[in-house]
């Protein structure tokens, strides 16, 4: 018959680790988004030209990997001197990452919207901001929400990786039990629930938003 | 005016040349946390316990040492090729993570006294009659394949011209076989040695003495230029043996003989 070592103080160290999961994405997610739609918008509005160096910037960030960034970004901070604990590291350079992908989201979906719908709208005399708030932004989110539940699901599983900086995250948890119990298999098996247990109820959540916005497609 | 901007430069360069002058070991002491990089799978130096706290040697030296800076100790754990990219990184304040002392490392940290050293020990088979390593020669003994113990052990029996080496795949195998009377006695390194007979699943073997093999030395270990915290580091490790610490932390975790730190005939 199936035994196991595991005891339920095991199964609530990685519960822990799964809340640092969760954390670290929250952060990065929240962070990430708000720079992406910012980014995102100044691209849209600067033309491809002027944007340029930040269109640099962010495909730096879209093409080195995710480990080589947080490696690379922790050596920055302690050669700066500046002291930041793991999780900091963690949460910045993750949020650079996803910023760098919600940008091309949020130019999309601003993309998306009928040049003549924005026109329309500014000569009903909507000024910019109106123009962005009450005509762009809820086109533009409905066309966008599928991708960056996507990116946040991403970035979820991504952040397994800043367990290279120390931190004890769901994947860090489920390795010192395989260290200490020696049962890879059941405890991986495990930590692949979790992580699945984590993620769907987003991916649910986003499902349930794209029906309730777009009831006559 | 002019004496106010003057004032305000002169604060900012004192303020900024004593934060300069402020070493490492002023840190630590002001931050009130001690980070130490510690190495948690290799037990009885570093492991977890049943809810996964860090425990062992070397944590509990870590914590020794905070509890002597009057600080708190934070244990960071660190595979062992993560240990010195920890320190480098800023992500730890000391190594207390059973570094072998090597010229090579001392090229990138700065190394202390040895504080605890991994000696070679005899575990014998309680029926063979071995007593000690001499009485090893003309025996059947064995070692796992490879380790340095093994290669030493087996060009021992090659000098002694009597006996038989037998190479064992893991360590589990070599107690096994000590165990059954299949060989009379091992070599293997003397914590090995202590938690194997420790656990109890190996009846009538026990640690009979030393070998006269290459003793591994590791210390505590720092950023190069902060010799500030180095001597600090330095003699706390004297204090720890001098108050007997050392030798209640080897009883407690390893048990047997307590290794001598120091080389004779050389100063350091």
């Amino acid at each position: 018959m199936f035994s196991t070592a595991l005891t339920w103080s095991d199964l609530a160290f990685l519960a822990q680790g799964a809340g640092m999961t969760l954390a670290v994405t929250a952060v990065s997610v929240a962070a990430g988004t708000v720079l992406g739609i910012l980014f995102g918008i100044i691209r849209f509005q600067f033309g491809p030209y002027w944007s340029a160096p930040l269109t640099f910037a962010l495909d730096i960030f879209r093409s080195v990997p995710l480990l080589i960034q947080l490696v690379l970004g922790n050596a920055l901070q302690s050669i700066a001197k500046m002291g930041w604990p793991p999780f900091t590291t963690s949460c910045v350079v993750l949020s650079l990452y996803t910023a760098a992908y919600c940008t091309e989201i949020v130019r999309g979906g601003i993309d998306s919207v009928p040049v003549n719908t924005r026109r329309a709208a500014r000569s009903l005399g909507m000024s910019w901001w109106q123009d962005m708030r009450y005509i762009v932004a809820p086109l533009a989110i409905r066309v966008s929400l599928p991708s960056w539940i996507g990116l946040t699901l991403g970035v979820m599983k991504d952040s397994a990786l800043v367990l290279w900086l120390g931190l004890i995250e769901l994947l860090r948890a489920s390795q010192i039990l395989v260290t200490r119990l020696q049962e890879p298999l059941f405890i991986l098996l495990l930590c692949g629930a979790i992580y699945f247990v984590i993620s769907l109820p987003i991916a649910r959540f986003g499902r349930y938003l794209e029906e309730r916005w777009s009831p006559n497609d | 005016m002019k004496i106010s901007v003057l004032a305000f430069g002169l604060m900012t360069a004192t303020a900024l040349s004593s934060q300069a002058l402020a070493d490492k070991l002023d840190d630590i002491i002001a931050s009130g946390t001690l980070r130490c990089a510690v190495v948690l799978d290799f037990p009885p130096m570093g492991a977890r316990d049943a809810s996964n706290n860090p425990i062992g040697f070397d944590v509990d030296y870590c914590n020794d040492l905070a509890k002597a800076l009057g600080v708190t100790a934070e244990i960071v754990e660190t595979p062992f090729p993560e240990r010195i990219p920890a320190l480098m990184s800023g992500r730890v304040d000391v190594g207390v993570a059973s570094t072998s002392d090597t010229l090579e490392r001392a090229k990138t940290v700065g190394m202390t006294v040895p504080y605890f050293a991994f000696e070679m020990a005899v575990t014998a088979n309680d029926k063979s009659g071995v007593k000690s390593f001499e009485d090893m020669k003309g025996k059947t003994v064995g070692a796992t394949a490879g380790t340095f113990e093994a290669i030493a052990l087996e060009k021992s029996v090659k000098e002694w011209g009597a006996g038989e080496f037998r190479p064992y795949q893991t360590q589990a195998d070599v107690f096994l076989a000590l165990s059954q009377g299949q060989i009379d006695a091992t070599v293997s390194t003397s914590t090995v040695a202590q938690a194997n007979v420790k656990t109890g699943k190996f009846p009538g073997i026990s640690v009979v003495g030393k070998a006269p093999y290459d003793i591994d030395y590791v210390s505590l270990f720092t950023n190069r230029e902060e010799y500030g915290l180095i001597n600090y580091l330095n003699l706390f490790i004297n204090q720890q043996v001098r108050t007997g610490r050392y030798a209640e932390l080897y009883k407690k975790w390893v048990g047997g003989d307590l290794p001598s730190l120091s080389v004779n005939g050389v100063y350091r």
